[in-house]
This record gives C-alpha cells, structure tokens and sequence, in this order.
C-alpha cells in the first residue's frame, strides 16, 4: 500500500499490475487487473492515479474502510472517478494522460479562510505586573483563589533566597536600580509612548484611507461620467435631425441649382435658334433689297437717265423761282 | 501537514489521534507515546520554534495596542536563562556555607 500511496512512477505494465493488485487488496482485484491493459499508454500517469482512471468508482470509494488518515489526493481519485463515470470516453482517451488529469482536477473548491483577513485584535493577551500573564492566575484560581499564586510567588522568593539558589551579591543592587528605574520611567512615560505610537499608525491609517477615499472617489467621478454620457445618448436625436435638416437643405439647392443651369442652357439653345432665323431674315432681306437695287439701276438705260436729270433740273428751276417769290414776301 | 484528515472519510470514532492532541490535553500515561511521536528532526524542531515564535508573536506584539509586558517577558525569561547559565560561578559568592 505504501508503494501505491507514494508518487512512484510506474514505468511498465506489470508494475502497474501490481500497483492494481495493491489497491485491490482493498476489495476489486480482478476489475482492477482486468482494466490495467487500458493503461498500457498511460504510462506516463504515476502509478497511484492509474486506477483512478478506471470508470468504477466502488473500486476507490470502496475504501471507505480505510484508516482515517486519508490523504487529499485521495479526495481528487474521487473526482478524477465520477468525472471518468461521467464521460466513458475518457476511458479510452486515457492515452491523452496528464492532460486528461488536468482536464477533470477541480481547484479552488474550499471555503477560503483567511478571506477578508481578519483584522488585528485591540489588545494582547493580559499579563499582571507586566512579568506573568493573567492564564497562570486562572489556571489556579479553582483551586487555590485569589491568593494562592502570589503566595506561590512569595514561597518561592523565600526558598531560592533561604536556599542561595538566588545568591545575594553587589549585582542584587544593581539589579535593584535598574529595576526601580525601568518601573519608574515606564510608569511616568508609558502612556506618552502609547500615545505617540497610537497617533504613528492613526497616521499611517489616514494615509491608507485617503487612497482608498480617493481611489473610490476617482471611480465615482467614472461612473459619473458614464452616466452622463450614457444620457447624452438619449439626446442623439438633435443631432441627427439637425444633419438631417442640413442634407434636405443641400438638396434643395443642387436641385435649384440644377434647375436653374437647365433653364439657361435650354433658353440658351433657343436663343441661339432665334438669332439664326433673325440673321437669315436680315440677310435674305439685304440681299433682296440689294439685288432689287442692282436691277433697278441697271435697268435704268442712259437716255432714261438724260430725260430724269433734265427733268429734275426743270423742277429745280421752278422750286426756286417759288422760293424766291415766297421769303420776299 | 501530513495526513490531514478530510471530514467525509474520516473515521466512525470521534476520538482524535493521539499525535494531533495538544500538549494540555495528553494525559499523563500517553506522555511518553506521545514525546516519541512528536517531529524531532531538524525541520521539526525548527518547525516547533517557529511555532511558539508566532504564537508568542501573535498574543503580545502583533495587536494594535500592545503593552511593555511583551518586551519584558522576553527580558524576564532572558535574565533568568543566563542566571541559570552563570549559577555555576555565582555558587561560589554564597554568603553561608550550610542552608
């Protein structure tokens, strides 16, 4: 049992054996054994966790008739076993070794004692005239009362002196002194010490609580500014209308815009159409006034020409005889 | 430490192991069983020193208002340790002879 209880690792099949025949002296020998063949690649597993691998936890638990002194490893067979009856498969992925064994160990599942740490007691243990402490008075109060360990203490300086176990000498005095020194001055400057330390760790608190008060005031003023802005959240909408307002603008004047460029292209084009027709009027006009032009004055022969200028000139004449009977008048 | 015993496979008895007792609780037939059970190696020793340092430590130093009786304790026990050392010598300044 020693050999399976110490991590010896098991390096072949027939110690594995034997580590099984071990274990079942405590009652499953043969589904034990019979399973060992299982674990011919789990070798790497240390012989004592082998046949916790086996899916049959009776095998394990079955050591309920152990003596008490059971050790934790025992408590993860336990789990390692109902972990294996849980998944069969494991059994033969038994070749996957420690990793399945890291796979199926349970951490952390007691109760954590020393969380919060408990804080320091106010006051030590009681002691009387600051050489015994107040137990040894209470051990013999039952039998002896108030007085029997000061009578104790008094029967004992009287035997060591009576005795020269304690030898009266020129250190006695000295001892004597030095004594009623150290009583006097702690009696006088004790509390003023006690003081002095108790304001040294007030101190040190205060520091410590003001990290803590600013560190918590440094998360409040986060939390405030989560709020906040988580609020600010609600108030998207003004945003989005305001864009939204911005982009129907910006349309609109494209599209005016647009409009306004197709109306002076368009008016362009007819424009353009209209100074044609008038151009070609101008033109077929001149050129038909000048053609009607160039026909009438070649028509006109020469003697035509003779009789109209003398004509005009007979005219002439008589206008200005008119002319000059008229402004005489 | 070795062979702690987990509550569910613990034994049908209630009583505990002679070797887990306290020094208080051993009853005076157990006392010599119960020495020669205890750790007397090296770590072990250290280990029982260590103990008693804390536990010492513990009461009369570690707590917030602590008084002058856990210096002069340690003092007391001193003086009279090298007392113990010196009476060998100081026999010889004996003011009698016969007590």
């Amino acid at each position: 049992m020693e050999t399976a209880q110490n991590s010896v690792p098991a390096r072949s099949g027939s110690e594995l054996r034997n580590a099984g025949q071990s274990w079942g002296q405590l009652g499953d020998a043969t589904q034990v054994e019979g399973r060992v063949q299982n674990f011919h690649l789990a070798r790497l597993v240390s012989g004592h966790l082998a046949p916790a691998l086996t899916d049959f936890p009776i095998g394990v638990t079955g050591t309920l008739r152990l003596r008490p002194g059971l050790s934790l490893t025992m408590l993860s067979r336990v789990v390692l076993s109902a972990a294996a009856t849980a998944a069969p498969s494991l059994k033969n992925a038994a070749f996957l070794g420690p990793g399945v064994l890291q796979a199926t160990r349970t951490f952390h599942t007691g109760q954590p004692h020393l969380a919060p740490v408990p804080p320091l007691p106010e006051y030590g243990g009681k002691v009387r005239y600051g050489l015994i402490p107040e137990e040894f008075f209470q051990f013999l109060y039952p039998k002896t009362g108030v007085t029997g360990p000061y009578v104790l203490g008094t029967g004992l300086i009287l035997y060591a002196l009576s005795k020269e176990i304690y030898v009266i000498s020129a250190e006695t005095f000295t001892a004597l002194s030095v004594l009623g020194v150290m009583v006097y001055g702690i009696k006088k400057y004790g509390p003023f010490v006690a003081d002095f330390a108790d304001k040294l760790n007030e101190q040190k608190l205060a520091q410590l609580e003001e990290a803590k008060q600013a560190s918590i005031q440094h998360i409040q003023n986060a939390i405030d500014m989560e709020k906040s802005q988580q609020a600010l959240v609600q108030k998207r909408h003004y945003l989005f209308d305001v864009q939204r307002n911005n982009i129907a603008m910006a349309l609109e004047v494209t599209y005016r815009e647009r409009l306004y460029r197709v109306y002076k292209e368009v008016k362009n084009r007819l424009d353009y159409h209209i100074s044609v027709q008038n151009m070609m009027r101008r033109k077929e006009q001149e050129h038909m006034i000048n053609w009607v032009e160039k026909h009438v004055v070649q028509s006109i022969s020469t003697q035509q020409e003779k009789e109209t200028i003398a004509k005009c000139i007979a005219d002439l004449k008589l206008l200005a005889k008119k002319a000059q009977a008229q402004p005489v008048m | 430490m070795a062979n702690y015993s987990v509550g569910i496979f613990s034994h049908s008895s209630v009583s505990v192991p002679v070797k887990d007792k306290k020094l208080l609780e051993v009853k005076l037939g157990e006392l010599p069983s119960w020495i020669l059970m205890r750790d007397f190696s090296p770590s072990g020793i250290f280990g029982a020193f260590q103990r008693g340092y804390y536990r010492y430590y513990n009461k009369y130093i570690n707590v917030k208002k602590g008084s002058i009786s856990g210096i002069t304790m340690v003092l007391a026990c001193y003086v009279l340790f090298s007392y113990s050392f010196s009476y060998k010598h100081l026999k010889h300044e004996r003011l009698r002879k016969y007590h």
